[in-house]
């Protein structure tokens, strides 16, 4: 019987074990970068390092590893052109599977004990809102990708958050701008909406599109939700039908885009469909194909840019992938990192922090001037993409009045 | 009315991948009274093998139907023998067969992730997406050669119980193990059967979810949903497993379309919590006889 139990308890502990690996965040770094790193310990020399938190497995991992992919590639070009100040770079990530949980234990681990000079990423809402308090704790300065939700620079009072910045625009703006040009450009004027009732990013934009649409005299003709993970919504778009939309607004990610989406046109709903910064990736082009034919979404950036080429043709030569749009977004957050460092002329992570209050660049997404009161990029404008033959087509700049 | 009507088509087409699902837990259930967590596991297996079949072989979808079912056939009795097949020779208690069914769901999922990747892969169109309509209501292609395939499958399925000395064998089995070994049943080669069944269950399961939704190495997570069903309708029962599968898509269906879909998983769970409380045996399931 001792036996037994003790046969119990050993396999119980195992597979907790199992499963704790699998939890832990796991460090991710490139082979060459280890040996710059013994290079530079032999030398005696100063390693700056930068930290990165995403999601490298999960729904999006596909995103979170461009991300990461590309700060690595960016490190090295950094160093080959001598490093910042003088000191070699490196790049340490941590996967956070997606987990808010995970980018709390990702970010401690990066500031306690791999003592990084700021964070880059996360590469969701969620994780970037839950790491404020070790930032703050640490004196570490995070700057998020596509961290779109108000609450991730400032507080529920409104007042900024001191350590977390960001290079992309917030959801209220998205939503304001997809509601204005389905009103005035597309000329809409009934819409439905189809969201995430288990998110913020996609509240946060259903909101404001809801608000602005009306406000431009349209209507809301049905407003259906749904919860993460699910993959049948046909009874929320057999509702949505019923009312008619003209266009149905879905502000959500590029799987539950394709999959409801492909479900709209096997129950014959024909209307346009259209979303934010989180429809974009490579994967919905392949997991939706038709049925995201003449749709619409906003974006950070027009992909054909002359500014973005060069980066995007050094990224697939580099891995033989297509750049995602977190790609961009981290390519310009570690360019405002530099930026910062260089301004404050130090890696002191307080005058790091200070340098980015105040700073005002350009990056290949557009101007980068953030706001104090907001840590927010103010005054950038939005691209509307729209999906032509299976390719995202650049519609014109749009901001919203 | 006809809002009505394809509320109801929604809620079979779910109910319907449901069914393939429940069906392959009650049976491993009817003959080793515990649940194969496993399962899903086999069926993102099947999604794969099929997926492949399909894009990098290039096969057409029945031949690739045919060998996810096999290929997926294969890797559940390879679980039997691998996870199952030696704690059961030791009479091993049960806690052991679902730490051991849990165990092997987790080293699927992420041979899966560490060899193809965690990224979402879509099933080539075999059927077009225009919908077929009647009136108001849409019924989508698939969905209806879904409905056939599990009705064909699961039809099968019962005459092999019902109908065949192998089926009595299994039955027989279900019924106590230890009489019909006594009897001469080969209970090691009923087992293999049984499991074998179940697998190509899952493969079948697992190409048409992947076709219906997409691939990725999470899709046995909605197996969560289908062991409800098979709770529900009861656990060891065929036919209740069936019936659970259906009536818990329709529900679902109706709660997310008349109500909120905020409120279709607290109905599913507190359903399956309500039924454990009133009947433990589910819809169909008797709990001393006449399983699988």
């Amino acid at each position: 019987m001792k036996k037994r139990l003790g046969l119990i308890l050993l396999s119980v502990l195992l597979i907790v074990s199992l499963a704790l690996i699998g939890c832990a965040p796991e460090k991710t770094e490139t082979n060459q970068e280890d040996v710059n790193q013994e290079e530079t310990a032999e030398k005696g020399e100063e390693v700056v390092k930068i930290g990165w938190i995403g999601s490298l497995t999960g729904d999006q991992a596909v995103w979170g590893n461009c991300e990461f992919n590309t700060v690595k590639m960016l490190v090295e070009e950094a160093n080959k052109n001598g490093g910042w100040l003088g000191k070699k770079l490196e790049a340490i990530g941590y996967d956070t599977r997606g987990d808010s949980m995970e980018a709390v234990n990702a970010v401690r681990r990066l500031t306690a004990q791999d003592k990084v000079i700021a964070v880059l990423g996360p590469n969701a809402s969620g994780q970037a809102i839950s790491i404020s308090a070790v930032l703050e704790e640490m004196n570490v300065s995070d700057i998020a990708t596509v961290a779109t939700n108000p609450k991730v620079t400032v507080d529920d009072n409104g007042n900024v958050k001191p350590y977390n910045f960001r290079v992309c625009f917030i959801d209220p703006y998205q939503g304001a701008v997809a509601a204005g040009y389905a009103a005035d450009v597309l000329g809409f004027k009934k819409a439905a909406i189809l969201y995430d009732v288990a998110d913020e990013y996609s509240q946060g934009l259903t909101q404001f599109f809801e608000e602005k649409f009306k406000e431009k005299g349209g209507e809301i003709v049905a407003k259906e939700g749904f919860k993460f993970g699910d993959v049948d919504f046909r009874p929320q778009l057999s509702k949505i039908k019923e009312a008619e939309p003209e266009i149905i607004f879905m502000p959500y990610f590029y799987k539950e885009v394709a999959l409801s989406a492909n479900q709209a046109r096997d129950l014959g709903i024909d209307a346009v469909l259209m979303g934010g910064d989180g429809w974009p990736s490579e994967q919905l082009l392949q997991m939706a194909q038709k049925s995201i034919e003449g749709c619409y979404f906003v974006n950070h950036l027009d992909f054909e840019d002359p500014d973005v080429q060069e980066f995007k043709n050094m990224y697939k030569e580099k891995y033989d992938l297509p750049v995602e749009l977190n790609g961009y977004l981290v390519h310009d957050a570690f360019k405002l990192l530099e930026h910062a460092v260089k301004k404050a002329d130090s890696v002191d992570t307080v005058k790091v922090r200070d340098a980015l209050e105040n700073a005002q660049m350009v990056g290949i997404t557009g101007k980068i001037n953030i706001g104090k009161d907001t840590h927010n990029p103010e005054g950038k404008d939005a691209a509307i993409i729209k999906i032509v033959d299976g390719k995202y087509v650049f519609q014109q700049k749009y901001s919203a009045e | 009315m006809s809002a009505f009507f394809q509320q109801l088509i929604n809620g079979l087409s779910i109910g319907s991948v449901y069914a393939l699902m429940a069906v392959g837990y009650s049976l491993v259930y009817s003959i080793m009274n515990f649940s194969n967590f496993a399962h899903g596991g086999v069926i993102m297996i099947g999604a794969y093998i099929g997926f492949f079949c399909m894009t990098a072989f290039q096969l057409p979808f029945i031949p690739s139907f045919i060998l996810a079912a096999l290929g997926a056939g294969l890797i559940a009795v390879s679980l039997e023998k691998v996870a199952y097949s030696p704690l059961r020779k030791r009479n091993a208690p049960f806690l052991y067969f679902i730490i051991s069914a849990m165990g092997a769901s987790i080293f699927l999922e992420n041979i899966v992730i560490a060899t193809i990747g965690p990224t979402f892969r879509t099933y080539p169109e075999v059927f077009s997406r225009t919908p077929i309509t009647l009136g108001k209501i849409a019924i989508g292609r698939l969905d209806i050669t879904m409905f056939i395939i599990s009705a064909i499958s699961l039809g099968l399925l019962i005459y092999v119980i019902e109908g065949t000395k192998t089926g009595m064998a299994i039955r027989a089995t279900s019924y106590n193990a230890k009489a019909s070994a006594l009897m001469g049943v080969n209970t090691d080669r009923i087992i293999f059967i049984v499991f074998a069944l179940g697998g190509i269950l899952a493969g079948i399961a697992g190409i048409l979810f992947g076709m219906k939704y997409t691939v990725y190495p999470q899709i046995g997570a909605i197996t969560i949903k289908s062991f409800i069903a098979a709770v529900f309708g009861g656990l060891g029962s065929l036919t209740g497993a069936v019936i659970g599968s259906i009536l818990l898509g329709i529900i679902e269906t109706f709660t997310s379309g008349y109500l909120s879909s905020q409120y279709r998983d607290l109905i599913a769970f507190g359903l399956l919590i309500f039924i454990l409380v009133v009947r433990p045996m589910g819809i169909m399931g008797k709990i001393t006889e006449d399983k699988a």
